[in-house]
């Protein structure tokens, strides 16, 4: 239970960290370093039980379903890294009040900081696969924040470092399926005792490999070290908090948790001793040439992950104990010279060697405080840097294989420590020693220096009394292990082999510092014809290039371009379909009858009239002949809700089309031999390749289980004998709610877009009347329909509702009515002599949205039945005559509302701007269509746009 | 087979008029598709039951499947609503409503 108060109150920290900083500014770090040393406390409350090898655990089921578990678990290895991560965050937060300066603010670094310890302390606790996953992840998104909050120059390292952690993100994701689906469970604790990792070993291997890759990203291992002296760029806080201190051991927490399965394993030693080596020795030489100090700290902390890969990669009990202890030791030291290169930075000005001399004369303390970090940094007694470097030197004097290797990697590792002790001193004596250059510098004021002091001063005093770490070490090895081994921690152990190397390092350490000169010289000589950064920058935008590559066909603006490529990807795959070849069912009887003939004849000929007219309004026409023929079938295969729905729809269509024909010319484009030639082939084809499908996946099964279902459930489940409007309204009432939703985004589409492109009216004047033709007038000519539509409108309306009501019961329901109320209004509207005044008053989007409230609103009632959109249904006496209810009649009147909505906004739209007219000439919304009234003055035709016309009316030769 | 082939009919007049300039005509092209989409539905369904699907009023052999007619009842509705949304963008440019010739 502590760990997830510790855990939620860390969160709870970040959320009030704006708050603290509105108030108290800068300061605002004070109380989170309070709260941070509080809840490292707390986690250290349980320690004495931890140490005697009784984990703490916590598991709250999250997602039960897949089996996975917020489970957290405290074990000696945890209780390392979270008071790490909770004891130098709060010396962080301490240094941050005095770092940032006054005036900025500072409150989403300070969000961001405690979200980052929530998120490792989170990481380093998880005791279930994907919730570690979870972590990892955030703590990269927490760092890609934290780096690119330093300002603009920080953008491309933040994305650097996000897209190396996220790739090794990804293999971690791997690893964690397939462990999760070959385990069966995804409880760490559980996989690491009870798998059996033996049985097959290729599947082993490879998730070892995907875990290394993660630990080898997060923790900066070659080839991937560049991201993290790139990261730099981020403000020293946040290099010394997450960069050298916490989340770039992430990926060395991941090896030693997952070492007690892979210690033992060759290519696992091989892997991490080879690379953590490489990258120590690496690393240090890279730190030996660097001017700036961050980035020697940089290059530092890339060279002690080396080691620490390396430890863990030798395995024995005492290499882990060794890797725990130097895991503390470096981040006591390095968050030490982290955040005195951020004060020499701050009062100096400068971070650069070159630059800063002779320091120690003004700021001793500082000075002093940087020889004891640097102390154990270069391993000399009696820092705890020493006492790990020895550990480390006899581990791998002690590698458990040919004694010669031993020795060999023993002499690599004295090599990388020699070059460590020797930038350890470059660093000390760049900054402090030689002659004093700015002699008006002063101390920084205490609270600067005293998170720095304190984890200085520790890293000595921890150094002398090691022996009270040897309890938490000798778990750490249980835990990692799962076998006992004796640390053996003691300032001074007496005379040993490894004590002959510490020695030899120091004096080499000396000889290569007293040397610095020419060696500098020969270092920077020495260039790499290539940097890490670079080949990640080319490796990127060669993604990206193939990316623009890829989707190039795609990013053309004609739709032809856009549904090219998805008919003929279809066609292909029909055509492998064909190829392959399926065993197919015989046909059911009785699919087909004699009058089904007679419409596909109908149908053929007038899609090829359709494909084939130039003609607009004959192309509408042809639509609606099409629509009428499709309903008359759905009629004719007993779906009489589908032909009263499309019957009504094939209305609203015509009405809308004529409107939107109306700004347009009266003949389509031409469109070219060779298109219409190309695209006549390929209609054909899928054609061709759509008859074949269907008749080959349809027609060939007996009525299938759900149809039974619900035609014989559906009066007793619902109270409606309409099948079909029960399913939309009941049974798959959430379905119909996404579909209005749909629609009302098309009426509030189809506002907000003629809203904010105003719609011409139509520059383009037919002259296909002769002039003094009886039908000129379209004002006079729609007095038939208006008188009528007068008389007939509230019949409709009245009508519509009446559909609505009994559509449980009978063909109707909210579509339909709403489709038969909609064409009232249409016709109201197409015929009324000033369309706009009319229609001003008709809410379109205001319709549509109480419809969808509506909607939602008659679920949430089902919500008191235990389910969203459960509908109730029962009899009232009322009267003395029996009425059936059911709350699906609320959401049918939704559904009602947000088509009408659609209908009359799509209508008041297309209308507006053509009604102008009126006013001056009378003419009609039906003038759009075929007449024009000459004595109206036309606005000109603009130059071009009249010749393009002028083209189309002549038929468009080009 | 008459399901069929009508729904290759269709596709074929949707594939040609999608593939043309005109955004009314590619509207319209999808109107067919949308009617071929429906129509394979009901085809699904299996067309050998045609009574309409309401308790009562036949026997329960010889209804149709309502579910997929339920699927298409929402369709047609969707369809419509598209084509409308396209039909106001095909009358928003000016005049004219080629997509391949850029103001």
């Amino acid at each position: 239970m502590v760990l997830v108060l510790v855990l939620g109150a860390l969160v709870v920290s970040a959320a009030a960290a704006p708050l603290f900083e509105r108030f108290l500014g800068r300061n605002a770090g004070w109380p989170l370093a309070v709260i941070f040393l509080v809840l490292g406390s707390a986690i250290a409350w349980p320690a004495p039980r931890v140490l005697a090898n009784q984990p703490v655990a916590f598991t709250w089921p999250w997602l039960p379903s897949i089996d996975v578990a917020f489970a957290l678990r405290l074990d000696g290895l945890s209780l390392l890294f979270a008071l790490l991560i909770l004891g130098v965050g709060a010396l962080i937060m301490a240094y941050c009040t005095r770092y940032f300066g006054h005036g900025a603010r500072h409150g989403t670094v300070y969000l961001l900081l405690t979200l980052f310890a929530a998120s490792m302390l989170g990481l380093v606790l998880a005791d279930d696969l994907v919730l570690l996953f979870v972590f990892w992840e955030l703590t990269s998104v927490c760092s890609f924040f934290l780096i690119g909050n330093a300002g603009l120059a920080a953008a491309q390292p933040a994305k650097r470092a996000l897209l190396v952690t996220a790739m090794g993100g990804l293999g971690l994701l791997g690893a964690v399926l397939l462990l999760a689906v070959a385990a069966g469970t995804t409880r760490l604790s559980v996989i690491l005792r009870e798998f059996d990792w033996a049985a097959d070993p290729a599947f082993t291997t490879v998730v070892l490999l995907l875990l290394v890759f993660a630990a080898f990203t997060k923790s900066a291992q070659i080839p991937f070290h560049f991201w993290l002296p790139d990261a730099m760029a981020a403000s020293t806080p946040v290099s010394a908090y997450l960069h050298a201190a916490t989340m770039v051991k992430a990926g060395i927490y991941l090896l030693m948790r997952f070492s007690p399965e892979f210690a033992e394993g060759a290519l696992w030693t091989a892997l991490l001793v080879g690379t953590g080596l490489a990258t120590a020795v690496v690393g240090a030489l890279l730190a030996l040439k660097q001017h700036d100090l961050k980035a020697l700290l940089a290059y530092s902390t890339v060279s002690q992950l080396g080691f620490l890969t390396a430890l863990v990669g030798i395995g024995t009990p005492e290499a882990l104990g060794a890797a725990a202890l130097h895991t503390l030791a470096h981040a006591l030291f390095k968050a030490t010279l982290f955040m005195l290169v951020g004060i020499i930075d701050r009062e100096a000005g400068s971070r650069d060697v070159r630059r800063l001399d002779g320091l120690w004369r003004v700021m001793p303390v500082t000075a002093t405080l940087t020889g004891l970090a640097a102390m154990s940094l270069a391993g000399i007694p009696p820092a705890l840097g020493f006492v790990s470097k020895e550990k480390i030197y006899a581990a791998f004097v002690d590698f458990p294989g040919p004694e010669w290797l031993g020795w060999l990697l023993g002499a690599v590792a004295v090599f990388a420590a020699v070059l460590t002790f020797a930038y350890g001193f470059r660093l000390l004596h760049g900054a402090f020693g030689g002659t004093t250059v700015q002699r008006r510098l002063v101390e920084p004021s205490w609270p600067f220096r005293t998170p720095a002091a304190v984890a200085a001063v520790l890293g000595i005093v921890l150094g002398i009394a090691v022996s009270t770490l040897s309890l938490l070490v000798e778990q750490i090895i249980l835990d990692t292990r799962f076998m006992s081994g004796d640390p053996h921690l003691e300032l001074w152990p007496g005379f040993s082999a490894e004590l002959a190397m510490s020695a030899l390092t120091v004096v080499l350490g000396l000889l290569l510092f007293r040397a610095r000169a020419p060696v500098d010289r020969w270092l920077q000589r020495r260039r790499l014809p290539f940097s890490g950064v670079s080949v990640f920058e080319r490796c990127y935008s060669a993604v990206i290039r193939f990316g623009g590559w890829v989707g190039a066909p795609t990013r053309s603006l004609a739709p032809s371009v856009q549904m090219l490529p998805i008919v003929l990807v279809l066609l292909a795959l029909a055509a492998v379909g064909l190829w392959w070849g399926v065993p197919l069912a015989p046909r059911a009887p009785g699919t087909t009858r004699i009058e089904d003939w007679l419409i596909v004849a109908v149908l053929a000929a007038a899609v090829a009239a359709i494909a084939a007219t130039r003609f607009r309004i004959a192309a509408v026409c042809l639509l609606g002949v099409i629509g009428f023929v499709v309903a008359m079938w759905f009629l004719m295969l007993g779906a009489p809700d589908l032909a009263l729905t499309q019957l009504l729809i094939e209305f609203l269509t015509v009405a809308v089309a004529v409107l939107a024909l109306s700004r347009l010319p009266a003949l389509f484009q031409p469109g070219g031999r060779l298109r219409t030639g190309a695209s006549a082939a390929i209609a054909l084809l899928a054609g061709a390749g759509a008859t074949v499908v269907a008749f080959a996946f349809t027609g060939r099964r007996g009525p299938s289980a759900v149809r039974d279902y619900y035609l014989s459930e559906s009066e007793e489940a619902t109270g409606g004998t309409n099948v079909v409007n029960t399913i939309l309204v009941d049974f798959r009432a959430l379905d119909t709610l996404g579909e209005i939703t749909v629609l009302a985004a098309v009426a509030i589409g189809v506002a907000a877009f003629v809203e904010s492109t105003p719609l011409l009216r139509s520059a383009l004047q037919r002259e296909l009347l002769p002039r003094g033709s009886p039908i000129e007038n379209a004002a006079d000519n729609a007095v038939v329909i208006r008188v009528f539509g007068r008389l007939l409108v509230p019949v409709i309306i009245a009508f519509s509702l009446y559909l609505l009501l009994r559509g449980h019961n009978a063909p109707g329901g909210g579509f339909i009515a709403a489709l038969v109320g909609g064409a009232g209004l249409a016709m109201v509207y197409i015929a009324s002599l000033a369309p706009d005044r009319r229609s001003a008053a008709w809410p379109s989007v205001g319709l549509a949205g109480a419809g969808l409230a509506i909607a939602v609103a008659a679920g949430l009632i089902g919500l008191a039945d235990g389910s969203f959109l459960r509908p109730f249904h029962g009899e009232l006496e009322l009267l003395g005559a029996t009425v059936k209810g059911t709350t699906s009649l609320i959401f049918d009147v939704g559904v009602y509302l947000i088509v009408i909505g659609v209908i009359v906004s799509a209508l008041r739209r297309m209308g507006s701007g053509l009604s102008g007219a009126l006013a001056h000439g009378g003419e009609g919304v039906l003038d759009g269509l075929v007449i024009r009234r000459s004595k109206a003055r036309p606005r000109a035709p603009e130059g071009g746009k009249a010749g393009h016309a002028e083209r189309y009316r002549n038929g468009g030769g080009e | 087979m008459t399901l069929a082939l009508g729904i290759g009919v269709l596709v074929a007049g949707g594939v040609f008029l999608v593939l043309q300039r005109g955004l009314v005509r590619i509207t319209f092209g999808f109107v067919l598709l949308g009617h071929a989409a429906n129509l394979l539905f009901l085809a699904a369904g299996g067309t050998q039951r045609r009574e309409p699907p309401i308790e009562g009023t036949a026997a329960l052999g010889q209804m149709a499947d309502p579910l997929p007619q339920a699927f298409v009842l929402t369709a047609i509705v969707i369809t419509f609503g598209i084509t409308i949304y396209l039909l106001v963008l095909a009358a928003a440019g000016k005049g004219d409503d080629d997509t391949e010739r850029l103001p």
